[in-house]
């Protein structure tokens, strides 16, 4: 709304539609038909007409031109109150001064490095696990099969030699879990690195997130997985954890940053493209 | 040449009687009244329908109870769910769009002015044909009186060897006069919000409350028709001898339930928007901050809009579906909670480091939040299709659903009044009545649904007329009629304030909140023509630029 509203010119009355009663006759007519049918037919049939006495009166209302009235405008001691600029001043928090949480990065991973990151993490975890499976049950499959147990009933029941075994329904699954929950952390991991502070990455990486992420797994993984809850070996389990942690914040780490918005000029983020309003190669603007 | 025909309006009197207030109603084409005469017939049916489930928590109250006999706890159970979601819900919504969507957009009136008040016609007498049955329904087939089919009425229980008489056919009848009106009211609404608009305002000016009402309106006009085209289905069946729902003759009772619930399920939606919109417009003002992350608060929206139209079978899990429908329908509706939970971040995204004023809107607005969190976290349990599978058709179910319905909707529908009371009377509501309200109500509430639940966990099923003592459900109903008690008396305060305010309310002046809206630019109440001189704006929050020109909204947008 701008302030120079007042100057307009205030009419001395205004145009609006004129009240009318079809609408109603109209709508009375509509139930009045339907009504019939659970009381009598004469009902109906006086629904009937007023349905038509009401479309036509409607029809008369707007055709050839609408009926309109005209309403006298309120004398300006009644009208509404111009409206008065604050007193109060708008106080607002900069970033970087006190009390104030946010952290907006300049500059992000690219969200391929966290895909990335994700899936040769999980590489590294699978192989620690593996190893596991291998020195405590003398098979790679056991980790496997414990996995797969998330989504598949049979593998929830099965016992040790079962556990043990090669099964190519349970490969797949725990090949698509494992997957999808790497690609997802690393993501996750690629955006919240840059809002942590930098210089203790390899510290957020390889040993504070999987501890977080272990400690929120030994939390639920009895109502998630409850076979894998059963057996699992948490001093294994974290050291997978500190494996996949550790690889993916390297290759997060060291990927290329890329610019947010944040550094754009807000002409630039309208996204006018006008020489001048962007930042072009060499620095200059 | 055709001339335009304009009259003088004829000017208002002092005081004028009974007979020509009521003329008034009845011819008025304002979208202002229509609006207020939505919002007080729905209070009406809220009153009524709201009396019919303390008869039921009566009759609850106590094991082997036979306050009230089984056949008229059917009818109340089915006349109170049909007349709090299409006389109350529907309306309520209808009405604080029809009052509010031109004054927020700088317009003078609807689009299509006739055709608001048709709609509101339509749906009023809908709603009296509905309650007709009470008086009418045994009338000439001496069988049953009220509809007694639950409100959503599954087939085959609506066959006319299974609902003989005429109580079924008014059910159907009436919905279908209130659907052809909730159709009308959206295509006005989309008409007024696309053609509408003061200068300057574009879609990404709009107020929030006026982009949520514009899609609640798009899905409106999406989701009533299968459900009228199920139930002219129905009427064929009875009526005609069709056999659409009649499984003996070939036909599909399950059919039923996938029209009724692709209405029914995005009909949550269209009751629960409404109230993110009125919950959007008042914790900024009560947060002293622009709303955290318009875009996206529009874009969530946009996104719940679509979604609920692909979830309307998790309310069949137990009709037993394949693994792939189950995993679907529990798959999206998880969904849903993605930009649910947009929305429920943004408001305390909006609050976080605000100036908050707990005012009387911001207090049921804050209950909203926390209640509706609760509301969305049973409904991703229910979600889970083997958990479904174990509660459905639970008491569970019902504190769920009115955790939504009540603990959502209807708190910020008392924030709505709280706040726009004065705009549209020019006083305040007592404050003291209205903490009052608040906190009786809120006690109330959460004794009655809270303790919901856990019947619900023990195996006590909805719907029935009475039980037996030892299951370890007494307690729990004994409380939850409690809580209506409570209830019951929170309402009694609103509707004291409410009359006693609008003669001896303290004076409200044009912007008591301190807002940023176009409606609060305009006197209380606002005129026949709502502005002298339709507005200009340069950003969302036209008022802030005025009253701060030194920090306006237009230079960061």
């Amino acid at each position: 709304m701008t302030s120079d509203q007042n100057e307009d010119h205030i009419p001395d009355a205004i145009e609006m539609p004129a009240p009318t009663y079809w609408p109603m006759i109209l709508a009375f007519g509509i139930t009045l038909l339907v009504a019939g049918l659970v009381t009598q037919v004469a009902v109906s049939v006086v629904g009937l007409l007023l349905l038509l006495l009401g479309a036509v009166g409607w029809f008369k209302e707007i055709f050839p031109m609408e009926k309109h009235e005209l309403v006298p405008v309120l004398p300006e001691s009644q009208r509404a109150q111009p409206i008065k600029v604050s007193s109060r001043s708008v106080a607002r928090l900069q970033a970087g001064v006190a009390s104030h949480r946010v952290r907006i990065p300049a500059q992000i991973h690219p969200y391929s490095s966290g895909i990335k990151g994700g899936l040769v993490g999980g590489i590294a975890m699978a192989l620690v696990a593996c190893l596991y499976g291998f020195i405590a049950h003398d098979s790679i499959w056991y980790p496997i099969n414990l996995l797969a147990a998330v989504a598949l009933p049979s593998m929830a029941m099965a016992d040790l030699t079962q556990l043990k075994a090669f099964d190519g329904t349970s490969f797949i699954i725990a090949l698509i879990c494992h997957a999808a929950f790497s690609c997802l952390v690393g993501l996750l991991f690629a955006i919240l690195l840059p809002m942590l502070p930098s210089r203790r990455a390899a510290f957020w990486g390889s040993f504070l997130s999987p501890i977080l992420w272990s400690a929120l797994v030994w939390a639920t993984l009895g109502l998630i997985n409850p076979t894998l809850n059963a057996r699992i070996n948490w001093i294994w389990f974290v050291a997978s954890q500190i494996a996949f942690g550790m690889v993916t914040g390297y290759i997060i780490h060291h990927s290329k940053m890329v610019e947010t918005m944040q550094t754009w000029p807000l002409a630039a983020r309208a996204g006018l493209e006008a020489r001048g309003v962007m930042y072009e190669k060499g620095g200059e603007k | 040449m055709a001339v335009q025909e304009v009259a003088l309006a004829r000017a208002p009197e002092m005081h004028p009687s009974i007979i020509t207030r009521l003329h008034e109603l009845v011819v008025t084409v304002d979208h202002k009244k229509l609006g207020l005469m939505y919002i007080a017939a729905a209070l009406f049916f809220f009153t009524v329908a709201g009396s019919m489930a303390a008869l039921m928590r009566l009759q609850l109250v106590v094991p082997n109870n036979d306050f009230i006999s089984p056949q008229v706890f059917n009818r109340l159970f089915t006349m109170h769910g049909t007349a709090m979601v299409f006389l109350v819900g529907m309306p309520i919504l209808a009405g604080l769009a029809n009052y509010l969507v031109p004054l927020m957009i700088g317009a003078r009136d609807m689009a299509l002015p006739r055709l608001n008040a048709f709609g509101f016609w339509m749906f009023f007498f809908g709603g009296l044909l509905l309650y007709f049955s009470y008086l009418a329904g045994a009338g000439l087939s001496g069988m049953g009186s009220a509809p007694d089919v639950g409100w959503f009425a599954y087939s085959p229980l609506t066959a006319r060897a299974f609902s003989p008489g005429m109580s079924t056919d008014y059910w159907i009848l009436a919905i279908l006069l209130g659907g052809i009106g909730s159709i009308v009211t959206a295509i006005n609404l989309i008409a007024t919000i696309f053609c509408m608009r003061c200068k300057g305002m574009t879609l990404m000016r709009m107020p929030m409350f006026v982009w949520l009402m514009l899609i609640v309106a798009g899905m409106i006009l999406l989701a009533m028709p299968p459900l009228s085209a199920a139930q002219i289905m129905l009427l064929l069946d009875r009526f005609l001898g069709a056999m659409f729902f009649d499984t003996q003759a070939g036909g599909s009772a399950v059919l039923w339930q996938h029209f009724f619930w692709i209405f029914g399920h995005p009909e949550v939606y269209i009751l629960i928007m409404p109230a993110f919109a009125v919950a959007s417009e008042i914790i900024p003002v009560f947060s002293r901050k622009p709303i955290f992350g318009y875009p996206f608060m529009v874009a969530a929206a946009i996104m719940i809009g679509f979604i609920s139209f692909g979830v309307w079978a998790h309310h069949m899990f137990t009709v037993g579906m394949s693994s792939i429908g189950n995993t679907f329908f529990a798959v999206t509706t998880m969904l849903v909670g993605v930009p649910t939970g947009i929305k429920i971040f943004n408001w305390l995204g909006t609050m976080y480091g605000g100036k908050i004023r707990f005012e009387l809107p911001m207090l049921f607005c804050i209950g909203f939040l926390f209640q509706f969190l609760i509301a969305g976290l049973t409904g991703i349990m229910l979600a889970a299709a083997p958990f479904d599978w174990q509660l459905s058709d639970s008491t569970f179910v019902v504190a769920h659903f009115h955790f939504v319905l009540i603990g959502g909707l209807l708190y910020t529908i008392f924030a709505a009044i709280y706040y726009w009371y004065p705009k549209a009377i020019g006083r305040m509501l007592n404050k003291k009545l209205g903490l009052w309200h608040f906190w009786l109500f809120t006690i109330g509430f959460h004794l009655t649904f809270d303790t919901m639940h856990i019947p619900g966990f023990l195996g006590m099923p909805r719907r029935i007329y009475t039980y037996d003592a030892g299951r370890g459900w007494e307690v729990f109903n004994m409380i939850s009629t409690i809580g209506v008690a409570l209830q019951a008396a929170a309402v009694l305060c609103l509707v004291i304030n409410l009359l006693w305010s609008a003669r001896k309310g303290e004076k409200a002046g044009d912007d008591p909140w301190d807002a940023w809206t176009l409606e609060w630019a305009t006197t209380s109440p606002p005129p026949a023509y709502n502005f002298e001189v339709l507005p200009k704006v340069r950003s969302r929050r036209p008022l802030w630029d005025i009253k701060h020109p030194e920090d306006p909204d237009w230079r960061y947008e």
